[in-house]
């Protein structure tokens, strides 16, 4: 069986770095996770777990949606599960409440393995624990806004007057308060997805799971959504897991990745280690299309080398600095690394040539500074007008390095050399 | 004798399924008798109220538009009283005589403009209940429905059923042409002016065909054989949505049922419950049901994967699913489906006419016995009349089916 040459094996997963980890129990954790649709699922899981791509058993008549799928969700994170068409990211979030079985593997919501539970301690999970928000937006049109989102309460038997006050709050969240008598046929998309997601917060679950929930939406709602998204998780602090096939969207939302090919893991992690330093090819051509300016930071792109002194160097020492590094001005630290100003090589050379025994009477205010943390988008414009590179700060003013224009070029770039 | 000629064994296909309804009939003879019975008294029960209407019934039906009435304006708790109250009250003269006995004891004076509005003799005891129903239900609108139209809906009932009652019982007005604007109001509610119009003229064309009895016979063998037919088709249709192996198992029964020519159950109809309207109650249920069975399936399998995964996500159990979800999304395909039973019921009535089951089926039968055109003509048109009125009603409630309603509202 099988075709005569060997396929090599597919990338291996990355495991959830587990030593970084604290000691906390993760809120959703999933371990060998295989689904295989067929009759001959046993024996496909078999293979698969050999290393086999999954085309290469397509002949026992099985697809293989997700194969070896190991990863721990943090409680309060957004873990954003991204894949193309096909790389069964819907399967797998849809085994993580137990809508589908898994072939194989486990499944644990807050510590419980939920692989196992009967029908009805599913459905108490499923309304206790874990939510959902869907793609196409699966509200009941039959029934009114404030119905559809407290629909999860009136699963669970709350009685009528408070479920729909809570309802009421969660579509205030969302930014839908008058709208509650409405049918969701008289919303437009990006307002039904609100609903989808005033139900989802409604029900007030740990654990949200949101399959492609803005991918059918227009491009420009789609941003206003993922903007309201991290506002609500930034005030809420869910833990939400986050299916789409968007990079940008992935990029933008998750705290960390993990990228589907073909049924398996190919990465976890960050947005950075993600961009810095892809698994493989495969993730490696992914990211080529990311706008790398909304995803790369100034802490990222900033060079430690500049030239810099002591407010008590002599402008004689100063000068040398400036002249061995091809500058015409010099930062100015103290002694626990924190920025003074700069000084300029003309005001340097004059106090030379006075015999001043410092520079200190010459250090100006250095204007363009950043944290760390800005968007390398958001830097373009302050490094156009400053003549000196940016001075990237840390707490208390530390300086934690510059970002002269060229850096902020070189970031850009960084792909291109890679491959 | 041709050589080539091979002999076929003869397979005793006929005489096995008369063996076979032989056997059903002796070992489940009392199933069959109680079903017939049931059958039997609800058809003559409807034809009762349609063709002969009293003054009770008049007044109950009064009450049900008063009832419906505050219930959509979300009274349940006090309908539930008055109505419970009611079926007390009639239960007790049923089983006791209660009210007859209350009437005896009190002054006759009392009840003598009643009797003289109504042309009775005597008061007929399971009138005052009714009456007193009516009054609770009034009351209870013009406390509970002030400033809502319950009010107006009230008085006018009340008005209604006393310009009826004063046209038929006192000035003898015959009964068809009493009910028949009820007809009209009923179809004009549902479905809009035009249907309404039509009925008018179709009714009126029945009763100078002196046909209303008939038609109201036919009607009723209809409503029951309907209400039957959705009854058994409705689990059946929910199941076979449930289930691929039952959808399967159950496909090709249906597709027997509707293929076999109808004649064909009339004979097995004849000998479970001999000649009448209770077999022809019963091959139209075998012959109508079908098309229930499929809509309501399909209509289920219809409703969007993702809702019904919606309701699973938010841990809702399947009948939860079912009610809350399936059904009301798939009424509107349901109700087709209970529209093609009764179109299917009506080409039934024809048939049924054959075992002696009455109505206009009787008159076409007897058209073609006889050769007698006119008496089978009428009888046809007759046929139709009713058949576009039930076909417009049914197809316009779907407007009001909460999908229905879903659908206006995105336009």
């Amino acid at each position: 069986m099988g075709p005569a040459h060997a396929h090599p094996p597919g990338p291996e997963c990355d495991e959830a770095d587990e030593g970084a980890e604290e000691e906390t129990v993760p809120a959703v954790r999933a371990e060998n996770l295989y689904k295989v649709f067929g009759r001959r699922a046993a024996t496909a899981v078999d293979l698969l777990s050999d290393g086999r791509h999954r085309d290469e058993i397509a002949d026992l008549g099985v697809t293989a949606a997700v194969i070896d799928a190991s990863f721990e969700v943090e409680p309060g994170e957004i873990f954003v599960v991204m894949g193309l068409s096909g790389s069964g990211k819907s399967t797998l979030i849809r085994m993580l409440n137990g809508l589908l079985p898994p072939t194989a593997g486990t499944v644990e919501i807050d510590g419980t393995d939920i692989t196992g539970l009967k029908k009805a301690e599913l459905r108490k999970v499923r309304s206790e624990k874990v939510s959902m928000v869907f793609q196409h937006f699966a509200l009941f049109p039959h029934r009114p806004v404030v119905e559809n989102a407290a629909y999860a309460l009136e699963v669970r038997g709350v009685p009528r007057e408070e479920r729909r006050a809570k309802a009421m709050e969660a579509l205030e969240l969302v930014g839908l308060k008058d709208w509650e008598d409405k049918l969701p046929g008289q919303l437009s998309g990006g307002m039904q997805q609100r609903v989808g997601l005033a139900r989802a917060l409604a029900a007030d679950t740990e654990i949200v799971l949101m399959d492609e929930a803005f991918s059918a939406l227009d491009p420009l709602i789609r941003r206003d959504m993922q903007t309201q998204l991290l506002e609500l998780q930034a005030s809420l602090g869910k833990t939400i897991v986050f299916i789409t096939h968007d990079l940008n969207e992935a990029m933008r939302l998750g705290d960390r990745i993990c990228v589907l090919r073909d049924g398996r893991v190919a990465q976890i992690g960050t947005a950075q280690e993600i961009l810095d330093h892809p698994a493989n090819d495969y993730v490696a051509t992914f990211t080529e299309d990311v706008d790398r300016t909304r995803v790369l930071t100034a802490s990222s792109v900033m060079v430690p080398a500049a030239p810099y002194a002591a407010p008590t160097d002599t402008p004689r020492a100063v000068l040398r600095v400036m002249r061995e590094q091809h500058r015409d001005f010099c930062f100015v630290l103290d002694g626990q690394e924190r920025l003074l100003g700069v000084v300029e090589e003309r005001d340097v050379q004059a106090a030379d040539e006075e015999g001043a025994a410092d520079i200190a009477e010459h250090v100006k205010p250095a204007e363009a500074t950043t944290p760390p943390s800005t968007l390398v988008a958001d830097l373009f414009a302050d490094a156009a007008r400053s003549p000196r590179p940016l001075a990237v700060l840390g707490d208390d003013d530390r300086m934690l390095g510059v970002i002269p224009r060229a850096a902020l070029l070189d970031g850009l770039a960084m792909e291109g050399g890679r491959s | 004798m041709n050589p080539l000629t091979v002999p076929v064994p003869r397979l005793p296909v006929g005489d096995t399924f008369d063996r076979a309804i032989e056997w059903l009939r002796t070992n489940l003879e009392s199933f069959f008798d109680v079903l017939g019975a049931v059958i039997g008294a609800c058809v003559e029960a409807l034809t009762g109220l349609l063709a002969q209407t009293s003054a009770t019934q008049f007044t109950l039906l009064a009450c049900a538009v008063i009832g419906v009435g505050l219930l959509r304006r979300g009274h349940l708790r006090p309908v539930a009283i008055a109505v419970g109250s009611w079926a007390v009250l009639y239960i007790a003269e049923l089983a006791g005589g209660a009210a007859t006995s209350v009437i005896g004891s009190m002054p006759a004076a009392l009840f003598n403009p009643a009797m003289s509005l109504f042309q009775a003799e005597y008061v007929y005891p399971p009138l005052i209940p009714a009456l007193l129903l009516l009054v609770a239900l009034v009351v209870l609108s013009f406390v509970l429905g002030r400033g809502t139209r319950q009010e107006l809906l009230a008085a006018l009932t009340c008005v209604a059923l006393f310009a009826v009652a004063l046209a038929h019982f006192t000035l003898g007005v015959q009964l068809s042409l009493v009910t028949l604007p009820l007809f009209a109001l009923l179809a004009y509610l549902v479905s809009g002016w035009r249907v309404a119009l039509f009925t008018v003229l179709g009714f009126l064309l029945i009763i100078s065909m002196d046909k209303w009895d008939n038609a109201m016979a036919s009607l009723a063998l209809i409503l029951v054989a309907t209400g039957v037919a959705v009854v058994v088709s409705l689990p059946l249709g929910i199941l076979a949505a449930k289930s691929d192996r039952f959808s399967t198992v159950v496909r090709p029964v249906l597709d027997f049922m509707q293929t076999l020519p109808a004649f064909v159950y009339l004979l097995p109809a004849v000998a479970f419950f001999s000649i009448g309207t209770v077999p022809g109650v019963i091959a139209t249920v075998v012959f109508a049901m079908p098309p229930g069975v499929r809509l309501t399936e399909l209509g289920i399998r219809q409703v969007d994967k993702e809702l019904v995964e919606a309701g699973e996500a938010f841990g809702a159990p399947d009948w939860a699913i079912l009610r809350r979800i399936q059904l009301p999304l798939a009424l509107s395909t349901i109700m087709a489906g209970v529209n093609q039973i009764i179109m299917l019921s009506l080409s039934m009535v024809v048939i049924a006419g054959m075992v002696g089951a009455g109505g206009l089926g009787n008159d076409v039968y007897r058209g073609i016995a006889q050769g007698n055109v006119p008496v089978g003509f009428e009888g046809g048109i007759a046929v139709v009349v009713l058949a576009i009125y039930l076909d417009r009603l049914t197809a316009a409630i779907t407007r009001f089916s909460p999908a229905g309603r879903a659908a206006a509202a995105a336009r």
